[in-house]
């Protein structure tokens, strides 16, 4: 009896050894997110969104910026410890934030990856509409944007809401896509133009929510569209980048080796985007189509962030865990730093405009593991100036 | 491992492409075409745990014989083995070449419903026909539900249903392929590998309840539509029975097992027919009941 056991333990042991095995072997999709930066108060800081929290970043060293009061003075606690500005928001473990917190006059508001809408007292760095947030409708990817009276939310399922700004409860009007809304929308001038995951390229009424028109691009677009000479800029997972005239017409297009899901930036005529399989393509627009300039497979793993544009250089961050800079007339690899750690985000660049304190612009980058999450780099040398981990 | 995963990943996002982009009939599909073309290790696993269960008594035997000798036990058995042609591994090791492919297809399913924007992303590359691209991001709601997230039980009742037929499906799929073995003679032991498979019968049952929980719906479909796949298939080739759902053996088990020939008997043979003239009655009474004598 005992060696039937014996047995019986060993074949359950076994099968399940077999399967932790296989399992390790296999890959399987990643689920962490991306953090988002962006510039906040007076003077600038780093406001970075990731995972469940949002913090607020001294741009000199990378330290947790500390909560002063009107006069500039630093804030302290009932122990008497500074204040610092960090919003732990964690009313679930489910708490993701996949867009970057829009600011008004007064407010800022944070929309998380879980349903949720916080309205927050930014000079207080506290939630004021309750630790649980507005519910919403769907799950959002991609950073609100507002034209003051309405915040226009898209969602990653289904469809763009337009929510009044006196009451975020209320609903103004809803515009249903097939797929969802993965990218910010653009608002030019009282009119949407909302990238989908349905392929569609819409231009929609902001006040109404009325369509004008649509376009579809032959793939799922995860890119806002960039406004230049009159004419859009897209690029979709048809392995294109399109120009669209205002009416929505293609009028020009370019293929691509994988994926666009980064959008493009534009300077001076020239177009520069990257996509999924690495490559960074320089297309100049003054022709009547995309004329190539260069392009080159800078990296070998997804570019997602949109480049940054310097005068002698484009920087791209890639998946696989480097940033390049590119020369800009060439596509020549001038420098690249590793950082060790997968970046999808988009980049940030902090000048001595924005922040007096800082001696030189600062090129900051966000990556996806805790241990390394912000990297700022010298703009220019590209040296590495300090790190912030969670 | 990689490149079986984005095979797996291009097939079923062509198979939703072109049937009307419903995933659940992907999986579907998907999962009868895979059982296809594992059949012949499927085959091979059946005809092999077969076969050594039909050639337990003689094992019994033999064990008995040189139960103080353990070299000269595991010689003749190996060479009883190979009288008889069989792989003693040939019950298990298409099973294990199986478990790779199973965790591809699962990681490929999770890959092509693609939950979250991390998800999507991992999802570029990995479609090696170009023209899929167009059908990006695939459909993932079903029933209210979405196919890449696990069952919510308290939001739906689907979700109950899903992890119902998953215990259910599995248990009879291991139920009817496997033939009811006669109880043991009162003071006899029982047979190891009959009670292990026993034990799993009740036990896989169960751990499906916690994978059902935790895999994401798509997954689960996909586990139920191999169960049932599983059992058409062994219903149609005979390799399952529905009578041993009611606990009863065949009459007339089919003779999985036969010696190659005469002039290829080895020693085994006659170690064999020794042991089992020097055996108490015991084993010939369960030797005669499994009807596993060569011919």
């Amino acid at each position: 009896m005992k060696i039937v056991r014996l047995l019986r333990r060993f074949g359950i042991a076994a099968a399940l050894l077999l399967v932790l095995m296989a399992t390790a072997c296999v890959p399987l999709p990643t689920d962490t997110n991306w953090g988002h930066v962006t510039l906040a108060g007076d003077p600038q800081q780093i406001l970075f969104a990731f995972h469940d929290r949002i913090v607020l970043i001294n741009p000199q060293d990378g330290s947790v910026a500390q909560l002063r009061d009107a006069d500039g003075n630093i804030r302290y606690d009932d122990q008497n410890n500074p204040r610092t500005w960090t919003l732990p928001i964690s009313p679930s473990a489910t708490t993701r934030f996949y867009s970057t917190p829009l600011f008004t006059a007064n407010n800022m508001y944070a929309v998380s990856y879980d349903l949720k809408l916080f309205e927050v007292d930014f000079a207080n760095a506290r939630i004021t509409n309750g630790d649980a947030g507005i519910a919403i409708s769907g799950h959002v990817v991609t950073d609100p944007v507002s034209d003051g009276q309405r915040m226009f939310l898209g969602f990653s399922d289904s469809d763009l809401v337009a929510l009044d700004m006196t009451d975020l409860t209320s609903r103004l009007w809803s515009f249903d896509t097939e797929r969802g809304i993965w990218a910010e929308p653009l608002l030019v001038d009282g009119t949407l133009y909302v990238s989908s995951m349905d392929h569609k390229l819409y231009a929609l009424n902001a006040e109404t929510g009325a369509e004008l028109w649509r376009v579809d691009l032959g793939g799922a677009i995860a890119d806002t569209p960039v406004l230049y000479n009159g004419s859009l800029y897209v690029g979709s997972f048809a392995r294109k980048i399109f120009r669209i005239s205002l009416d929505g017409q293609i009028t020009a297009e370019y293929p691509t080796t994988e994926w666009v899901w980064g959008t493009p930036a534009i300077v001076d005529d020239t177009l520069y985007v990257g996509d999924a399989a690495g490559w960074v393509y320089a297309l100049g627009l003054s022709g009547d189509g995309f004329t190539p300039v260069w392009s080159r497979q800078a990296a070998t793993r997804v570019i997602r962030a949109t480049p940054v544009i310097t005068a002698d250089a484009v920087i791209v961050a890639s998946r696989d865990h480097k940033v390049y800079w590119l020369n800009r007339e060439t596509g020549e690899e001038i420098r690249q730093q590793n950082t060790d750690a997968e970046i999808l985000s988009d980049m940030l660049v902090i000048t001595p405009e924005d922040n007096a304190n800082l001696r030189e612009s600062l090129l900051i980058v966000s990556t996806m593991a805790n241990d390394k999450l912000l990297f700022a780099f010298s703009l220019e040398s590209g040296d590495l100036r300090w790190r912030y981990a969670r | 491992m990689d490149i079986i995963v984005n095979v797996f990943v291009t097939l079923l996002t062509f198979l939703y492409s072109v049937l009307n982009q419903d995933m659940v009939l992907a999986i579907i599909v998907f999962t009868v075409l895979t059982r296809l073309l594992l059949y012949p290790l499927t085959a091979q696993s059946l005809r092999s745990s077969r076969a050594m269960q039909q050639l337990q008594p003689e094992l019994k035997a033999l064990q008995e014989k040189y139960k103080n000798d353990r070299e000269k036990l595991a010689a003749e058995q190996m060479s009883l083995y190979r009288q008889y042609g069989i792989n003693p591994l040939g019950g298990c090791l298409p099973m294990v070449i199986q478990l790779p492919i199973f965790f591809a297809l699962y990681g490929a399913i999770n890959f092509a419903l693609a939950a979250t924007p991390t998800h999507l992303l991992d999802l570029s590359g990995r479609l090696l026909v170009p023209g899929l691209d167009n059908v990006i991001p695939l459909n993932s709601t079903w029933l209210g539900m979405n196919l890449a997230q696990p069952p919510n039980i308290s939001v739906s009742p689907i979700g109950f249903v899903l992890i119902g037929l998953i215990v259910v499906t599995t248990w009879m799929q291991m139920k009817l392929s496997m033939p009811p073995q006669p109880k043991p003679a009162p003071g006899e032991q029982p047979n190891a590998a009959q009670a292990t498979s026993q034990s799993m019968t009740t036990v896989m049952p169960l751990m499906y309840v916690f994978f059902g929980l935790s895999f994401s719906i798509g997954v689960s479909i996909y586990i139920i539509s191999t169960n049932v796949a599983m059992i058409t298939q062994g219903l149609l080739t005979g390799q399952s029975k529905l009578s041993y759902l009611r606990g009863i053996p065949d009459d007339k088990p089919p003779v999985v097992v036969t010696a190659r020939t005469e002039s290829r008997k080895t020693s085994g043979a006659k170690a064999l027919k020794d042991a089992k003239t020097s055996s108490d009655g015991k084993n010939k009474a369960s030797s005669e009941k499994s009807g596993s004598k060569a011919k």
